[in-house]
């Protein structure tokens, strides 16, 4: 992916443009057991070994303490006035015409804003907006300008108190007439975001190195000619491009030349927009205080660092003065669609408009449907060719088009994830998937869970059914001969980390009763239901996670007494990633955290600066920044992308393990009287906690506490830091460690922390926040080329699905569905679960229920909320019966994966292969309504 | 200012609120956030859908009723008595959570949410649904139709509700007298 931001500035000086930036997880004052930063967790949470009894969270969000950012007010802010203003943006429900003005005579004299704020005050006051090629040209649309999208902003109204506010938004909520249009002009939105292509064509054998590949040679990339990209012409002897196009048309005369010993499809799907409807709306609170210079947040964000820097971006170009951005962040949910949203930066606006006053900015439900990032609708053209004598995929074409809106956000990126992930489970000796993703008057689509990868896989699957079918042979034994393996090649040339198990979960899927059994349960339903078709339908699917540019930061310190305190980047976007990392430390230190602190962006021990282009640099550039030994690639990302359990817990374990190694096992050595030769092979890997002792082979276990009181008497290692970078890859270093001598690490900065005995000149060395930074001797940053690598990681889920089609009504009932996964070892079981089962229901969503036209009748225009935007109820999801079955780790060292999103996808080709099933028709498009199984039925 | 308002008292968690001067038209989720600071009952939809603001309102008799409160005024309520999500758990003199109720307690023990944003509602819908209960048992194999009955209309973004309804069937079950013999 690439991140256009740049946090260059922001890191380097610790500062954006002069003005200093503080981001913290909110620290909840409401009443309650509360969790907050730095306080104990509740009591009991710990099953007495190490694992949660309940989230750590579970207390203050099952009783309604204010934990989410929407909850909060002025009064509940220390340090902030009581009065609280409110703000609502009035957005234009046309995007075709001229605008010219907005008449609020219909608020008569009492309603009207005690501040109005229209673009012309926003540019007399020099407040623009930041990175328009990725947030769109203004905050509010200039009179005499034709808006870029639908629901674009045209005047921000502030008020001092809420009956007011309240009053006036009822009344002009719906009201066309408060918009002056002039001449129609049609649509005016920006460039379309770009178009990418991959092209593979496997070397003399799937081993052998590429004849053209994305990672070998070069991403393709075009420019457009209205809605076509304009490809560079191929030449074998051209650039990487261009060869790269010359690869391309060689599959395509394959395509053109295919005799009746190969089966040639040809299929076009489509995949609708919808709404994340995460329920939390996007809000802000934001306190411009003119008298200390301040600017004061409290916003939901999945991003805040970038909220931050925008901000003092934003201040430092206007006329508001600011000396500091502060920012807090409660908890939030957003599905993706809170990160890198433009929202934010319109709470920051209102606050400035203030008057001294904090002014809350929170979207209503119809007021988030026409503003909230949406799922990209995708067009999908495909061909695949299989040879019929061995079913095996000769070469496989994907021409994929999908609308991004009127603000950019990530929409190219979710193109080309799109586009590396329409291989889905298969091993493709040759391909070729485009993209080309295009800008348009609807409202904004972005980074949304799936990102482009549930589209493209969703047809895939959809497709690869219907080839088995046309072959006349069982749909898994067709993908069981061209399951994706270790070992092999992606689409982009790169070969995934870490064991691919797809074949395990075909296995175990062809022999599931909902699998085997699927024609008698047909003939048995049917005699039993009359007026009904059952079906049964499969498909597998596996979704990168990560971004290829994950930086996290961990520290981990022990006390005297024992106590453990974690600080962490992570935030909590519901995941339950608070839960968990305490967790993953635990299990490594024979102790869960005492203390945790999240959303940390204070980190003294940790004195890095970062160029954060680690999606875009050169070679050569990195590797001249490289050599300043405290230079990272990005210095931490935001909550995205299912990063928490394998990226962000990366953090946790490194500094966890490095604990371990360099203070509790040498003191717990030295308790023993034992020296390392003598333990052998005993080592601190094997050091574990039994009924809260900790424990090493017959070893007499030791208390924790006794333990860490001695790592703090011989002046051992008692806090540790890292940082850690991954590009598809862990970047890895050597560092000096006092005593250890020079080490490799997964890391890429190391600081540690001694304890009181420890001698004067280590002492010395704390210096960075009391710790030791120890610059690295040497780094090894995985190479830049792995940019084009598109993925590395996979995570794979299948899903049976067992459906009812109601002859009469058309409407699809989910009898069941039984999954297939490979989580990796869990950190919390019960989390996992929880996210196969969200994710399989916000999957039937997409797949049956929700839509969203794009344009005119769609959510730009005000009038969209769930009273006609149909979210799956407990109904639609087959509660009672569901199950899911994970495969057990191969070893004790396997890593968990990212699972958050895969989850989602392989449910939606799953139904309408079974609806397929039920009825004997195929739709290739979403969502499978009842009045589209009526008019095929009839 | 030409809002016209009236005076509103209520019983709110057991404890008497008022008389406050509240616009005629001022909904009961936004008196209940803006003006007693209770900010548990959540805003989803604001038309009535998705049940994230529901709170209890208790009948002099003794029955309980879910309400959702981002589509009913809060004179509505003037006189009468509502429980919140506050005012479920027990709590100390300090305001902290000394017991959760069943409900919450199987809830949390289920890891039924995750970012939590419905789980009031939810709370809500639970309680009143084992206090009708209490009143009027339900035969064991028509336990899960009415569980549907009482929740389907609440919505979850998260979690795909099966730990929710695996939740409440557990506490229905565990509770005595829920269940006909």
């Amino acid at each position: 992916m690439s991140n256009p931001i740049s946090r260059r500035d922001f890191f380097k000086t610790g500062v954006v443009a002069g003005i200093t930036i503080h981001v913290s997880l909110f620290a909840t004052p409401a009443p309650g057991t509360l969790v907050s930063n730095g306080e104990p967790p509740p009591a009991d949470w710990l099953d007495g070994k190490d694992a949660p009894r309940f989230r750590v969270d579970a207390i203050q969000k099952v009783t309604g303490a204010k934990t989410f950012t929407r909850d909060f007010r002025a009064r509940d802010l220390e340090g902030w006035p009581r009065e609280q203003s409110h703000a609502f943006l009035i957005r234009v429900p046309r995007a075709d015409r001229i605008f010219e003005g907005v008449d609020l005579s219909t608020l008569g004299d009492d309603l009207l804003p005690d501040r109005l704020v229209l673009a012309e005050d926003l540019q007399r006051d020099g407040i623009s907006m930041p990175h328009t090629e990725f947030y769109g040209e203004w905050f509010l649309v200039p009179k005499g300008k034709t808006p870029h999208l639908l629901g674009e902003p045209v005047a921000l109204l502030v008020y001092k108190d809420f009956a007011r506010f309240d009053a006036a938004k009822r009344r002009i909520q719906f009201d066309e007439g408060i918009f002056r249009f002039g001449a129609v002009t049609g649509p005016n939105p920006p460039p379309n975001y770009g178009a990418a292509r991959y092209v593979r064509i496997e070397g003399a054998s799937p081993d052998a190195p590429d004849e053209n590949s994305p990672i070998r040679d070069s991403i393709i990339f075009a420019g457009f000619k209205g809605e076509q990209p304009q490809w560079p012409a191929p030449s074998r002897t051209g650039d990487a491009m261009a060869r790269g196009m010359a690869a391309a048309m060689r599959i395509e005369q394959e395509f053109a030349a295919a005799g009746d010993d190969a089966l040639l499809m040809r299929r076009s799907y489509t995949s609708q927009s919808i709404d994340a409807s995460a329920m939390e709306t996007e809000n802000g609170n934001v306190w411009y205080d003119p008298a200390t210079q301040s600017m004061n947040m409290m916003i939901a964000t999945q991003s805040p660092y970038e909220v931050a820097e925008r901000a003092a971006e934003m201040l430092a170009k206007s006329k508001f003065v600011a000396k500091k951005v502060a920012l807090k962040c409660g908890h939030t949910v957003g599905y993706g669609t809170k990160d890198h949203a433009v929202f934010p930066l319109y709470a920051v606006v209102a606050g400035l408009y203030g008057e001294g006053r904090p002014v809350r900015l929170a979207m209503d439900r119809f007021e988030q449907f026409q503003m909230g990032l949406k799922r990209h609708a995708f067009w999908m053209k495909y061909a695949l060719l299989v040879d019929r004598k061995t079913h095996r995929f000769r070469a496989m074409q994907g021409e994929f088009k999908c609308d991004g809106g009127g603000r950019a956000n990530y929409s190219m990126t979710v193109g080309m994830v799109g586009a590396t992930a329409a291989q889905s489970i298969y091993y493709l000796p040759r391909s070729d998937f485009s993209v080309a993703t295009l800008a348009s008057r609807a409202v904004e689509a972005g980074s949304m869970r799936g990102f482009g990868t549930l589209q493209t896989m969703s047809a895939t699957e959809m497709l690869v059914d219907e080839a088995a079918q046309s072959l006349g042979i069982d749909a898994i034994d067709l993908r069981l001969k061209n399951v994706f393996r270790t070992g092999m090649k992606n689409t982009q040339g790169a070969v995934p980390i870490g064991a691919l198990r797809n074949d395990e979960i075909l296995e175990r899927a062809k022999v599931h009763p909902l699998w085997t059994e699927r024609a008698a349960r047909k003939v048995k339903y049917e005699l039993a239901n009359p007026g009904k078709r059952y079906g049964v339908g499969f498909a597998h699917v596996q979704k990168d996670y990560g971004t290829g540019g994950e930086a996290a930061i961990a520290t981990l310190e022990v006390d005297r007494e024992g106590r453990v305190t974690l600080r962490h980047v992570a935030t909590e976007i519901g995941t339950g990633t608070t839960t968990s990392q305490p967790i993953i430390a635990g299990r490594i230190l024979g102790r869960v955290p005492d203390r945790t602190f999240y959303g940390v962006v204070d980190w003294p021990e940790m004195p890095l600066t970062a160029s954060e282009q680690q999606f875009t640099m050169s070679q050569a550039m990195e590797d001249r920044l490289k050599q300043n030994p405290r230079w990272t690639p990005s210095f931490t990302s935001p909550m995205s992308a299912s990063n928490s359990a394998f990226f962000l817990g990366h953090a946790t374990r490194e500094s966890a393990h490095a604990l371990v190694r360099f203070g509790l096992w040498p003191a717990a050595l030295r308790l023993w009287g034992l020296n390392p030769a003598s333990v052998a092979p005993l080592g601190p890997r094997d050091l574990h906690a039994v009924d809260g002792k900790l424990v090493a082979g017959s070893l007499e276990p030791l208390s924790f506490a006794r333990v860490a009181a001695t790592a703090h008497e011989l002046g051992l290692v008692t806090g540790v830091s890292v940082h850690t970078f991954n590009r598809w890859e862990w970047a890895e270093a050597e560092f000096d460690v006092p005593d250890a001598g020079r080490l490799r690490l997964p890391v890429d900065a190391l600081a540690l922390r001694y304890g009181a005995g420890a001698s004067a000149s280590r002492k010395s060395k704390m210096k960075e926040g009391g710790y030791h930074f120890i610059d690295r001797a040497a780094v090894f940053y995985p190479p830049t080329q792995f940019n084009n690598a598109g993925t590395r990681y996979y995570a794979p889920m299948a899903t049976l699905v067992e459906v009812a089609v109601n002859l009469g009504t058309g409407k699809v009932d989910v009898l069941s569905h039984h999954s297939i996964l490979d989580p990796g070892p869990p950190i919390v079981a019960q989390l996992i679960s929880g996210q196969v089962q969200g994710g399989i229901a916000m999957g039937i969503g997409h797949a049956l229920h929700e839509y969203l036209p794009l344009y005119e009748d769609g959510p730009g225009n005000g009038t969209w909320n769930w009273n006609r935007y149909q979210l799956p109820r407990a109904s639609d999801v087959a509660v009672w019966n569901q199950s899911a079955e994970s495969l057990e780790p191969k070893s004790p060292a396997d890593l968990p994966k990212g699972m958050a999103e895969v989850t989602v996808i392989a449910v939606i080709p799953a139904i309408a292969n079974a609806v397929h099933h039920a009825i004997g028709v195929r739709f290739y498009d979403f969502p499978i309504t009842p009045d589209k199984i009526k008019a095929a039925l009839s | 200012m030409s809002i016209a308002t009236r005076a509103l008292s209520l019983t709110v968690n057991g404890k008497a609120v008022g008389p406050v001067q509240v616009p005629e038209t001022t909904m009961m989720i936004d008196f209940l956030h803006e003006y007693l600071n209770l900010t548990g009952s959540r805003l989803g939809c604001g038309i009535g859908v998705c049940h994230a603001c529901t709170v209890i309102l208790d009948h002099p008799d003794g029955r309980s009723e879910e309400w959702r409160t981002c589509i009913t005024g809060a004179h509505f309520f003037a006189g009468k008595s509502v429980r919140t999500i506050e005012g479920h758990a027990q709590r100390d003199a300090q305001g902290e959570v000394a017991k959760l109720t069943p409900v919450q307690q199987a809830f949390i023990e289920n890891f039924a949410f995750q970012c939590g944003y419905c789980t009031p509602g939810f709370v809500t819908g639970a309680t009143v649904l084992l206090e009708q209960l209490a009143r009027n048992p339900v035969a064991r194999e028509d336990l899960e139709r009415v569980i549907h009955a009482a929740l389907d209309r609440h919505i979850c973004r998260c979690t795909g509700y099966v730990r929710y309804y695996e939740a409440v069937r557990n506490v229905v079950l565990a509770t005595p007298g829920l269940v006909k013999a």
